[in-house]
């Protein structure tokens, strides 16, 4: 018995470890997941927290400068429910029905890279950084997906740190 | 009219797998073999119509019959031949088809072949062929068969009912969309198929491991289906690394693993299969570890499903995923089911998977492999819980947080140091206890390599920690290998050599085991110098303005464009220089599918042991002359593709069938020995292929003789022949300011630019300033002529073989030097230079 305790300790040991390492960088590296109308609901206490934000890209509102590199873009809000996304008739639809709702609340986003391949009208923009005092979010990284056209939306990880 | 029989023949199909389904349950009910020779025919005959439809979708690819939905969103007329095909399972209909189909093959390959032939599989399916092996394996054999029919009858219904690839197309386009440009690549063959062989191939011990444990057969089914596990974990791990792979030549950000959610999916199922492996091994040697192995292939088989499910169900934020979303309940009650049927079962078997043994130690080799297989039970749980974080905390605490990439290297590289220290302790560790003394080979490889890493530069002391776990588990493996080297050889009087290949041709699974783990820590050095010591620079180049990026010079040149019938090719010229000394042309690409609406870049790079540097070239002014680039130096890159080569052979290695203590016929023993050589000797060829593929010419890298004199530098003396007679010798213009302009009167901007020099030399001409012409592999009467039109009174030489061009590394006309009077280069420009530029020059150098 003696010997299975051990394990046992071993084992309780190890899976505190682990979930010490969770909650510990769940607490400071985890990004809090918001929609642009919770961000909005947060108001100055989302200033400088480590944030993403989803929303649908605004194709007009992009623009770039390669020489800096900058590329700066407005998201319209979207529900971040799948299920809510789905009652709205697939993640398609809402991020068309988005764009085209001017009362929908939006967020202008600057991004000091380059200009991924996939921003575009109508694409979906999850967008990790922090709201800066100036109500503009500052992205340290743009991940985006395109469902118009093509069903796979491709792997693309834009930007790095 | 092909729609309707790819669909008929998936409905043949399904119902084929059903039948054969119940044919299995009642050759056990019934005690019949007939009903046995009946499943059997139904299995074989499910992957015959699968076959089938695959060959007919492929068939529909090649002719471009748009009038299928599928053929015409992921194909066009103008895709290459070898792209149609690839394009079958370029989406989620067309992939799950080809998962359908490989998994009735490996079903049939699994339960219908003859015991005799049967070889790692002695479980016979009708008891009239296995009498003599006991009644009961007849049943794990039946009972495996029922539950691969469901398995494929699940994923074929998915396929028919869900997702049909030969669903017709409302309106029949003149032409598809084609491929998504970011999928024509060669990685991207194989990586999917790799993977799915690796998923459907961990279906075949599922099933076994649940029939033995409802036939209450629960000691040997590791043992008779451990090449599935292996061949599974193999492919698991050579999608990964393909994918990886891919990631690193085609996206051009730089990196080989984002932890997206997808990705994941991929590597939960490696992991718990690894754990499976390790404890396969301890249950074969009557060392317990039973409840672990059924715990380990549910996890598995449980994970390949829920991988399905996030690539398809939409419901996880992911970059990869198909968007789709009408088949995410049903594979979460596939995961339910496997999870709670497979839990319950091992509920129900308790009393006979109990094991009475004797109380081991912790660092024992059954205590190191029970630790090894907690580790990386945890790691998968981490891996999960990222994933699943959103969802999670949002039950939990109301608030959705985010797992991001440093979450998942935080929370994991600790416990994969952790699992890096079992790897080194595992080999010293004795059956009882640790041998202390065996320790010291470890200690001195851990020293050794997190030295040499400390002298390489890479100092940052938690990589120095991982250097050194990463030695002791390299040094402990190479000395237990040497040390049975030796004794074989000293015993037998071999050659060491010899010795070495007789030791892993006898126990293949333990010296294939000890090669993985070197590709394994080789891999981890790659980790650890890309993950701690990244370097990532964004630069907005002039044309010929150098710019520096850790120990590398940049020199952008020039802008050249293609314009193809679907895309406009865009490519930057780079002259990279490693320190002083020019080293290698980079050329990143950018091509832009106007058909897509998208670009693809196709980042240039230059492997090297100690780092890559990689460049992507992400966009440019209207005029050319300015290119912004994304600029990666990413260290010990090299080590994570050898680590996976490594890796890979040694898991062929413990893959292929040993032939030690079999006693063969001998034209059957000739065959085998053949079969090994044609394995062996296509296997280094493969090998071969992969490195040529990764480190060899290509990626946008190539070499000139010699790159041009960087700024600060000594210019190169050369004399020649002026147009007048005299003699021009660089070394005698000490003092004086000179101007090298390399030009050919065939070039329309040296036209451009030649009134501008002229005016320039006749300002500065007087005032100690030396302007040198020097025709390129030009005609002298051509040149006359030039300067007579011209004006142009400055002296000029014929370069007439372009010797002192290539001395200035020059890659076109025009160019111009400006040196000091010390003979040092002040700036050149590539392309035309103004008079205002030149002015400026001079200026700058105090001439008035």
């Amino acid at each position: 018995m003696a010997g299975k305790g051990k394990f046992i300790f071993a084992g309780l040991l190890i899976l505190a470890a682990v979930v010490y390492l969770i909650v510990t960088n769940t607490g400071s590296t985890a990004h809090y997941f918001l929609t642009i109308e919770e961000l909005r609901a947060m108001g100055d206490r989302a200033i400088g927290r480590n944030l993403t934000v989803s929303g649908a890209v605004l194709g007009d509102s992009i623009v770039y400068d390669p020489t800096i590199p900058r590329v700066t873009f407005t998201i319209v809000q979207v529900p971040a429910d799948p299920k809510e996304v789905e009652r709205a008739g697939g993640l398609a639809a809402v991020l068309h029905a988005a764009v085209n709702d001017p009362d929908a609340p939006r967020l202008e986003v600057v991004y000091n890279n380059v200009k991924p391949d996939l921003l575009k009208h109508e694409s979906q923009a999850i967008i990790r950084g922090h709201l800066g005092e100036d109500g503009r979010f500052y992205a340290d990284e743009v991940l985006l997906k395109c469902p118009t056209r093509y069903q796979e939306a491709v792997p693309e990880q834009a930007g790095g740190q | 009219m092909l729609a309707g029989v790819g669909s008929l023949i998936l409905g043949l199909a399904l119902a084929t797998a059903l039948y054969a389904a119940v044919a299995a349950l009642l050759s056990l009910r019934r005690n019949d073999p007939r009903w046995a020779e009946s499943a059997r025919n139904g299995i074989l005959s499910v992957a015959a119509l699968l076959g089938l439809a695959f060959l007919l979708l492929l068939a529909a690819f090649l002719t471009d019959r748009f009038e299928i939905r599928y053929v015409a969103e992921h194909s066009s007329r103008a895709l290459p031949f070898y792209l149609k095909a690839s394009a079958v399972w370029g989406g989620q209909e067309g992939s799950l088809l080809l998962w359908s189909f490989l998994q009735a093959l490996f079903a049939a390959l699994a339960l219908t072949p003859s015991p005799a032939a049967s070889g790692g599989f002695p479980l016979p399916l009708s008891r009239r062929a296995g009498e003599g092996e006991g009644g009961r394996g007849v049943g794990v054999r039946a009972l495996a068969a029922l539950l691969l029919n469901l398995i494929t009858a699940f994923f074929t219904g998915v396929t028919l009912f869900l997702s049909n690839p030969f669903a017709p197309a409302a309106t029949v386009p003149a032409d598809g969309l084609g491929l998504n440009p970011l999928l024509r690549h060669p990685g991207m063959i194989f990586h999917p198929p790799a993977l799915y062989l690796g998923y459907v191939g961990l279906a075949v011990p599922f099933a076994f491991a649940m029939a033995a444990l409802i036939a209450g057969e629960v000691e040997n089914w590791t043992r008779a289906v451990r090449r599935w596990t292996l061949a599974a974990w193999l492919f698991l791990g050579l999608g990964l690394l393909l994918g990886a792979r891919w990631a690193y030549d085609v996206l051009g950000w730089g990196g080989y693993w984002g932890w997206d959610p997808v990705e994941n999916a991929g590597l939960m199922p490696w992991l718990t299969a690894t754990a499976l492996l390790h404890g396969a091994a301890m249950q074969e040697e009557r060392r317990g570890f039973r409840i672990w192995n059924l715990l380990l292939i549910s996890f598995s088989f449980a994970l390949v499903l829920f991988g399905t499910f996030t690539t398809r169900s939409g419901m996880i934020q992911s970059v990869h995923a198909f968007a789709r979303s009408n088949l995410g309940p049903y594979f979460l009650t596939a995961i339910g089911l496997t999870l709670v049927g497979s839990l319950a079962l091992i509920l129900r078997r308790r009393r006979l998977l109990e094991e009475r043994r004797p109380s081991e130690s912790l660092l024992s080799r059954e205590g190191l492999f029970t630790l090894a297989i907690l580790l990386f039970l945890v790691i998968t749980g981490s891996v999960l819980v990222g994933s699943v974080l959103p969802t999670l905390t949002e039950a939990l605490t109301g608030r959705r947080f985010e797992a991001t990439p440093e979450w998942f290297d935080r929370v994991t590289a600790p416990q994969f140091a952790a699992l890096t220290l079992v790897l080194a302790l595992c080999p010293v560790a004795g059956r009882q206890k640790l041998e202390a003394r065996r320790a010291v080979p470890g200690l001195v490889g851990g020293a050794a390599v997190a030295g040499l890493a400390a002298l390489s530069g890479f100092t940052r002391p938690l990589s120095l920690l991982g250097f050194a776990l990463v030695g002791m588990a390299l040094g402990t493996a190479l000395t237990e290998i040497a040390r049975d080297v030796l004794a074989r050889s000293r015993r037998e009087g071999e050659n060491p050599l010899v010795a070495l290949a007789v030791l892993v041709d006898r126990n293949r699974r333990r010296y294939g085991g000890y090669i993985v783990h070197l590709g394994i820590a080789l891999l981890l050095v790659g980790v650890i110098g890309t993950r701690m010591y990244p370097l990532e620079r964004n630069l907005s180049l002039t044309a010929g303005e150098p710019a520096q990026v850790g120990r590398y010079t940049l020199v952008f040149e020039e802008l050249r464009q293609d314009l193809f019938s679907d895309r406009l090719a865009t490519w930057a010229v780079l002259s990279v220089y490693r320190g002083d000394a020019y080293w290698v042309t980079l050329t990143p690409r950018l091509e832009r599918y106007a058909n897509f609406d998208q670009t693809v870049t196709t980042p240039a790079l230059r492997a090297g042991l100690r780092e890559d540097l990689y460049v992507v070239l992400t966009g440019w002014s209207a005029d050319g002359a300015t290119a912004t680039f994304k600029v990666f130096v990413n260290p010990l890159a090299s080590f994570l593709w050898l680590g996976g080569l490594v890796f890979l052979a040694g898991g062929a290695v413990a893959f292929w069938p040993s032939t030690a203590g079999v006693r063969l016929p001998v034209p059957q023993a000739r065959r085998r020995a053949i079969g090994n050589t044609v394995a062996l000797v296509t296997g280094l060829v493969v090998l071969v292929a992969a490195g040529v593929a990764m480190w060899g010419p290509g990626h946008g890298a190539t070499s000139q003789p010699s790159g041009r004199p960087l700024p600060g530098q000594v210019a190169p003396d050369f004399t020649l022949t002026l147009l007048d007679g005299s003699p021009f010798s660089l070394s005698d213009q000490r003092g004086k300011v000179v101007a090298l302009n390399f030009w050919a009167s065939w070039c329309p901007p040296c036209e451009e630019e030649a009134p501008d020099l002229q005016a320039v030399w006749e300002e500065y001409g007087e005032k100690g300033v030396t302007f040198v012409g020097i025709a390129y592999k030009d005609e002298e009467a051509a040149v006359r002529d030039f300067l007579s039109g011209h004006g142009i009174t400055y002296p000029v030489g014929l370069d007439p073989t372009g010797q002192v061009a290539e001395l200035y590394g020059i890659t076109g006309v025009p160019e111009t030097f400006i040196l000091d009077g010390e003979g040092r280069v002040v700036r050149f420009y590539i392309g035309p230079v103004t008079a205002d530029q030149l002015r400026a020059d001079l200026a700058g150098l105090g001439v008035r």
